[in-house]
Order: C-alpha cells, then structure tokens, then sequence
C-alpha cells in the first residue's frame, strides 16, 4: 500500500512524500531465454539473423523488424568485436562523481555488424581508440547468473 | 469535412494468459504477424502504426509506446501511441480510423498490448496513483472500491438483486469457453457466482475480470485499399469517445454519462437511429459483471436498470436477439488492458464475417458495437463496425 507520510509540521509546508509502490519482474522472453542461457552456460553471445534483409539481432530477438519473418536461425557471433563509439563517464545517476570514472562503448561483434553496448575495462581512457579491437572479460563460471552483466566487461586485445 | 470510408481487413490476437513466457514485444509481435497474415498483407504496404497500452507501469518500461513500437511494425514508420486507460483498447482504432479516414495515409495497422504480470506484488500498486496524491490516496484506495461503489450505487438506485448481476458473469465465462484465447472459460452457475469469495462487497471474486498478459491487433486500410485486399471487408461506420470529470466523486455513478455521449457521437455518425433494433451485436466493456449492464444501458441499448432484466430474458445470450459479449468478454477471456479492448473490435470483425466459429451468432449480424471504458472511470470509447453489403 501507500507510503504517503503526514505534513511536515516543522517546515510547515503542506506537502507529501509517496511513492508508486511495484516492483518490476521481467521475463527474458522466447529469444531472451536462449540468448541468456548461452551467455551463461556456453559463454557464447547469439544473435539471429535475417537472411532477407542482411540483418544479425544481437542480444537475439524472436522477429526481424524490418520484414516482420520470424527468425529461427541463430549464429554464434563470437566474443570479440571492434569499438565504434565509447564515453568516459564521470557522473552517476544521482550526479554524484563516479570515481575512478566508468568507460562504456558501443561495440561491433565479429563480423556482424549487430553493435552492443557495454562496459570498458583493463584500459586507460587516454589509450582509447575508435576501431579498436575488443574482447569479452567473461565472470566465473559459477558467478554467472544469465545475465548480461554475465560479461564482466570488453578489454582490448 | 469528408472523411473517407475506412475498413478492416485482417485481425490477429495471442492467447491471454495469466502470466506470458513471451515479453511485451513477442506478444505484440505475434498479434500484429496474425493480423497481417491474415490478410496477406505485407509490412511494407503498412503506412502507419498505431499502438495502445495502458499504464507504462504495468510492463515496467517507461515510454512502453516507443519501445513496443518496432514489435508492432513500427520500423522507420510514422507512429504514434494512443492511451485512455482501459479505454485504450478501443481509443487506439479510433485513432488509426482518423489516420486513414483523414486521407493521410492508405493503411494502418493497430496493435494493443499490455503485460500486467511484470508488475509486483500486484497491478493494483500502479493503479494507486491514478488517484488524487493529497485527497485520496493517502486512504489507500483501490480499483475495486471505486468499482463496488458505484456497482453498489448502481443496484441500490435500480433495485437491483446481485444475483441478476451475477448472470453476465455465467453468460461471459461461458461463452469465452468457444475462444481459442480465453483465460477463464468456466460453466458456473449464479450460486457459485455469489458464493464465491467477497472481494469488496458487493464484488465478488467471479464478477471480476483477471489481470492478464496479451495482445492482439487488426489492420485498417481505405476503401480503394480494402477492395483489393479483401471481398469481404468490415467498414467502421462511427467512433465516438469522451471524457467526464476526474472529480469523480462528484458524479452519480448509477449511470455513464460519458458513455451516452460517446455512444451518440458513434450513433450519429454512422446513422443509425434506433440503436436497439439496429445493433445486431454488441461487445461492452465487461471488466466487473455490473460493467457490461452499466455500460448497455449507456450505449442507450438498454433502458436506465433495464439491463438485467433483459440479460435475464436471454436477449443478450449468444443465440439471443442482441448478442452481448459473445467472445467471452474480459470476465471470461481475460483482461490485458488495452489488449481487451481490442480483442472486441477483433470479435466483432469475425463475428461480422461470420468467421467466429463456435462462437458465432445465430442472428446474421449486419452491424456491432465495441465499447471501453477507464481512466478514472471516466472515459467512453465506442466503435460501430459494419458488414460490407
Ligand atoms: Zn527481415
């Protein structure tokens, strides 16, 4: 139920704190479910692919957007992949300074061309490079629980 | 203004469910490739895309429009997301009505979706803030005593006896066991409708729809587009939608103001004056078993407390003279917000082209009504649809 709390009395405004009390549980869904199943037991990242329209999902997706077929054929894009774009984050989301600050990028597995994005490490900020070649720093086999972040992050190779 | 006529052409619904292994947009997805299969109609000859779904907490996604939009054929198309609480699911038609009535665009294809199990502990924790921060909620209120008031407000204005209310809910969850996508299909009878666990009295638990996980869709296209596609379309002949007060305490909720309103803007525009004797079939909004009485005598198919009797007379009965809710309704087949809405303007296009198998009605219809109704049960939307000869 609500969280609504009475009047502050002592700033004397009459004002209210509450909140949207739910909590979200997200299904992985048909393609999550094998995407994520492979990311933890296999260490592989899938995609699927689109033969029509030269298209490769990664994470993979149960439908190709552009033609509407639904996709069955999964491929194995590997875990190494090239940077295409990257930023030097130095601010959290409440705006506090994140220290040291966090490197994220946008990268292009094997060859592709599905881009996804995720964290940067085992590299200095000033060595980054567009074009870079990248590999998945994979957790542990047992600290893997199917999601992404199953990926610790890429590091260049 | 002239409006061109607009028809639809192909429908397409997943299976409600309590709780979907799919995600939002595999169930969007799915609903959207039946629609246009079943109509032959390629993605690419799609111009626009219209998508409804209720509150974005439900799914847990923030601008769940923009993000179910490439789920619902909205790749590199122009798209819009249309939303009126429970009214959605037939406000988002009206809305792909307009795209193509207007002449901007020759097709559309709408889809509504809506997946309420995401939502922990319960959906109800999203529906809190729909009321007033500093008036309301700070009584905790709920969907449910909102709707036994005005059920309550309802029967004590008409005397009516809960056990005639009780009858839509047997008749609804009947009638959804000949849908291939019901959720709650059941043979009960009026005792095991009042019988059943007290949820807020006079509500009880089989007199409300369950929360569900689904979606479903139809796709829309011109006159000249519609011939090509199909001998057999199903014209949308009126639309009708409008709000009341969010100060709804203030209301009498015995009777649906805004729904007549809507209803008559509906009526008018497709020219039918006496409604009673020229709506062959009828899909009211069914979420609470009062719902669909309510809502039958504010589309003025009813008069004022009239609609039990005539529930009770089997003139709403799938073989009745004016079929109510043959799909099943929200009682019966289920109620994924939006999704709900639009799983009637699909029956109502099988029904019209006398596709609806087992739950096809015995009355040859020629015309049908959908309604929905939500936001802070204020708002009516109605589509009128209408067989093609
Ligand atoms: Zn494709």
């Amino acid at each position: 139920m609500s969280k609504v709390k009475l009047p502050d009395s002592k700033a004397g405004k009459l004002a209210w704190k509450g909140d949207i009390p739910i909590t979200s549980r997200y299904t992985a869904g048909v393609a999550g479910q094998k995407f994520f199943q492979a990311l933890k037991e296999e260490e592989k990242i899938l995609g699927t692919v689109c033969n029509k329209c030269e298209v490769t999902y990664v994470p993979m997706k149960l439908f190709c957007e552009r033609c509407f077929a639904q996709l069955d054929e999964t491929v194995d894009v590997g875990d190494t992949g090239r940077l295409v774009s990257f930023s030097v984050v130095y601010i959290d989301l409440d705006s506090k300074k994140v220290n040291p600050p966090q490197i994220v990028g946008l990268i292009e597995l094997g060859n592709s061309q599905a881009r996804m994005v995720h964290r940067l490490g085992e590299v200095k900020s000033s060595d980054l490079r567009v074009g870079m070649k990248v590999k998945a720093v994979w957790e542990m086999p047992l600290g893997r629980e199917g999601k992404i972040t199953d990926i610790q992050y890429f590091k260049p190779v | 203004m002239k409006l061109r006529k607009v028809a639809v052409v192909g429908a397409g619904i997943t299976k409600f469910v309590r709780r979907a292994q799919e995600t939002a947009k595999e169930l969007s997805y799915h609903a959207t490739k039946m629609a246009l299969d079943s109509c032959n109609m390629p993605l690419e000859e799609i111009d626009s895309v219209v998508h409804g779904t209720a509150p974005d907490a439900f799914d847990g996604v923030h601008m769940k429009g923009e993000y179910l939009s490439e789920a619902s054929g909205g790749w590199r198309k122009p798209f819009m997301r249309s939303y009126v609480g429970g009214g959605t699911g037939v406000f988002a038609p009206i809305n792909g009505w307009y795209l193509v009535a207007s002449g901007m665009y020759d097709t559309c294809v709408v889809v509504c979706e809506e997946k309420m199990s995401s939502c922990q502990p319960h959906p109800q924790g999203a529906f809190l803030t729909i009321f007033d921060h500093t008036t309301e909620r700070p009584l905790g209120p709920n969907l449910l005593w909102i709707f036994a008031l005005e059920m309550n407000r309802y029967m004590q204005v008409h005397k009516i006896p809960r056990e005639q209310i009780a009858l839509v809910s047997v008749k609804n969850k009947r009638n959804a066991l000949d849908h291939p996508s019901a959720q709650l299909g059941a043979e009960l009878t009026v005792e095991d409708v009042m019988n059943s666990e007290i949820m807020a009295w006079p509500v009880t638990r089989l007199m409300v729809s369950p929360t569900s996980d689904g979606a479903a869709a139809v796709v829309l296209a011109s006159e000249e587009v519609a011939k090509k596609i199909t001998d057999n379309p199903v014209w949308i002949s009126g639309v009708g939608w409008n709000l009341d007060t969010a100060y709804w305490t203030n209301r009498d909720l015995y009777y649906p103001e805004y729904v007549e309103k809507a209803a008559r803007m509906a009526y008018k525009m497709a020219g039918i004056k006496n409604p009673r004797e020229e709506i062959n079939v009828v899909e009211p909004y069914d979420p609470f078993a009062y719902k669909e009485l309510h809502h039958l005598e504010g589309l003025l198919l009813a008069d004022k407390g009239q609609a039990p009797r005539i529930t009770a007379e089997g003139i709403t009965a799938r073989d009745g003279k004016m079929p109510s809710c043959p799909s099943g309704g929200l009682l019966g087949v289920g109620n994924p917000i939006a999704a709900a809405g639009m799983m009637k303007i699909c029956e109502l296009f099988w029904q019209l082209r006398g596709e609806a198998g087992k739950r096809q009605v015995k009355n040859s219809p020629r015309t049908g009504l959908a309604q929905a109704w939500g936001d802070l049960m204020q708002v009516g939307t109605v589509v009128i649809m209408q067989r093609g000869d």
